[in-house]
């Protein structure tokens, strides 16, 4: 997955995390390979905000909710796969599925999961 | 006003020795003692037009670059550039201190931090009152809290003592120093890191101390024109930079072998209570913090061999520091005023001007005061060209804004 919108995202996080842009790839992970902090979120959603022009929802984006999902939905894998994709829509079913088998190693938000929102955002607009 | 000062150093058996045992800073003269000495000895000069207020006059420091002291480090973005010079020299001070995280868990922060007046420069559009949020960081407040630096040299350094963090106009960074002193004599840490930085010579900070009537200008050369201490006495010229200092007391420091470059003997603070910016012009309580400072320190004022002055430029200081200097010392003690060379540092002044002393110390130099052709106070050996001294103490005094009085007295290791 390299395309121009994530590309775009990872100069952002480069900048704000100050990192070679060279080590952030699609499937680095915010929290777990970056060290993105709470404050540093917050950075990136109002860089994002400007850097694309639409307004970016904190707790989408960063699926900070994720795990409150996961106690709502059904106990079954399929019941919380479904419930995701609903609270989740810009993330294909693949991702989700690769997501709640990734539960156990810590924070799942990767960076192709902030493309696939702001694509879905700028779909929107569109 | 009371007859005459009284000062009642408190004295106990327990009090212990203080030592400096490493510093870092960051100046228009350099960031190392030789440094420094090639500066004085080549009569480098450091002033410049700044672009926004073209008949001012600053001494700007070229190249800084504070990831080059932190490395990649995010939280950089937070920190305005007195901050910024803050976070390096107190990342220099502690480098060289070679003290190791377990040590350094337990030490004192105490830093002194200015105003961000860089106003234009962080909020680029503001009409009608309202301002533009577009590229405003989520966090931007950070650039304006004062103990910003505080915290990411915590983070850094791995500090989580007793600290403070001082907005004291320009005594503060003295201040830091004194105060961290004494929290180490009396006993409540064993190391403490102290000192500031600042910058105001952003459009904004420029304005503001141009509309306060307080910075030389005109249309002669700076570097021939701005003399402390002389007959035509304009204002300032700002300059920016930091210094910090690693202190520890004699005990620890020996029980390491660290190099000690200092001993901390005495320290005194008094506020005016007078005006909001000018000094007292009686000088009352300015002189009173030196005295506070060389009782605390065991000594008379025939005992200081070199005095730091504040020596900014303005009229109110230099006439007010010259007359007390002229009653606290009649043996003509050798007087300095680095503001000539650097320019005023505003709230780091007073750790920048002890760094310097330290330097000069190890270099047996210290730089005279610049166009001094006639001075305000001609019985004071204020020194006009660089002199070889080797002093055994030396009295450091800064006079902020508000009244702010602050002295310490050092005597250099031998």
């Amino acid at each position: 997955m390299t395309t121009p919108l994530l590309n775009r995202i990872i100069t952002v996080l480069s900048d704000i995390l100050d990192l070679d842009p060279a080590t952030i790839t699609a499937d680095s992970y915010l929290i777990r390979d970056l060290n993105a902090e709470s404050i540093d979120l917050l950075e990136i959603a109002v860089t994002l905000n400007s850097e694309f022009k639409t307004d970016i929802d904190d707790d989408a984006i960063f699926l900070k909710n994720l795990r409150i999902y996961l106690n709502e939905a059904g106990e079954s894998q399929d019941d919380k796969r479904a419930y995701l994709a609903e609270k989740y829509p810009f993330l294909d079913q693949a991702r989700i599925r690769d997501m709640v088998a990734d539960l156990e190693a810590g924070p799942v938000l990767k960076v192709r999961d902030l493309a696939s929102y702001i694509q879905a955002r700028v779909a929107d607009h569109e | 006003m009371p007859d005459r000062l009284i000062t009642n150093p408190i004295k106990t058996k327990n009090q212990r020795s203080v030592v400096i045992t490493a510093m870092g800073f960051v100046s228009v003269m350099g960031s190392s003692a030789s440094e420094v000495h090639e500066s004085i000895v080549a009569n480098r000069r450091y002033f410049t037009r700044p672009g926004s207020h073209p008949e001012l006059a600053e001494a700007a420091v070229r190249y800084f670059d504070i990831k080059s002291f932190t490395g990649r480090c995010k939280e950089a973005r937070y920190l305005n550039r007195g901050a910024a010079m803050a976070t390096a020299s107190a990342l220099a001070a502690v480098q060289a201190s070679g003290l190791d995280g377990k040590q350094l868990e337990h030490a004192g922060l105490f830093t002194a931090s200015g105003p961000n007046m860089d106003i234009s420069g962080e909020m680029p559009n503001i009409r009608n009152g309202i301002i533009d949020e577009q590229g405003l960081k989520a966090l931007f407040l950070l650039v304006f809290l004062p103990n910003t630096a505080t915290s990411l040299i915590s983070r850094l350094t791995g500090i989580h003592g007793e600290n403070m963090t001082l907005g004291s106009a320009c005594a503060a960074s003295l201040m830091a120093v004194g105060e961290a002193f004494r929290k180490i004599r009396d006993g409540y840490l064993d190391i403490a890191v102290a000192g500031g930085g600042d910058s105001r010579l952003s459009p904004g900070g420029l304005l503001s101390y141009k509309k306060a009537g307080a910075l030389w200008h005109g249309h002669e050369d700076p570097d021939t024109a701005y003399a402390p201490f002389g007959p035509d006495l304009k204002g300032f010229i700002p300059g920016e930079g930091g210094a910090f200092f690693v202190l520890e007391s004699l005990d620890h420091a020996s029980q390491r072998n660290a190099r000690i470059l200092s001993e901390i003997k005495g320290y005194g603070a008094t506020l005016d209570g007078h005006a909001m910016t000018a000094p007292s012009p009686s000088g009352f309580y300015a002189e009173n913090a030196v005295r506070k400072a060389l009782d605390e320190a065991g000594i008379t004022p025939s005992d200081v061999d070199l005095v730091s002055a504040h020596g900014t430029g303005t009229e109110l200081n230099d006439r007010m520091e010259a007359a007390m200097l002229c009653r606290v010392f009649h043996h003509n003690p050798a007087i300095v005023s680095f503001k000539s060379w650097t320019g005023h540092l505003a709230s780091a002044c007073g750790a920048a001007e002890l760094a310097l002393c330290l330097a000069c110390s190890d270099h047996r130099l210290f730089p005279g005061v610049r166009n001094l052709t006639e001075s305000i106070a001609p019985d004071l050996d204020i020194l006009i060209e660089p002199r070889d001294i080797r002093p055994s103490h030396i009295l450091l005094q800064n006079f902020g804004f508000g009244g702010q009085n602050c002295a310490l007295v050092v005597k250099p290791w031998s």
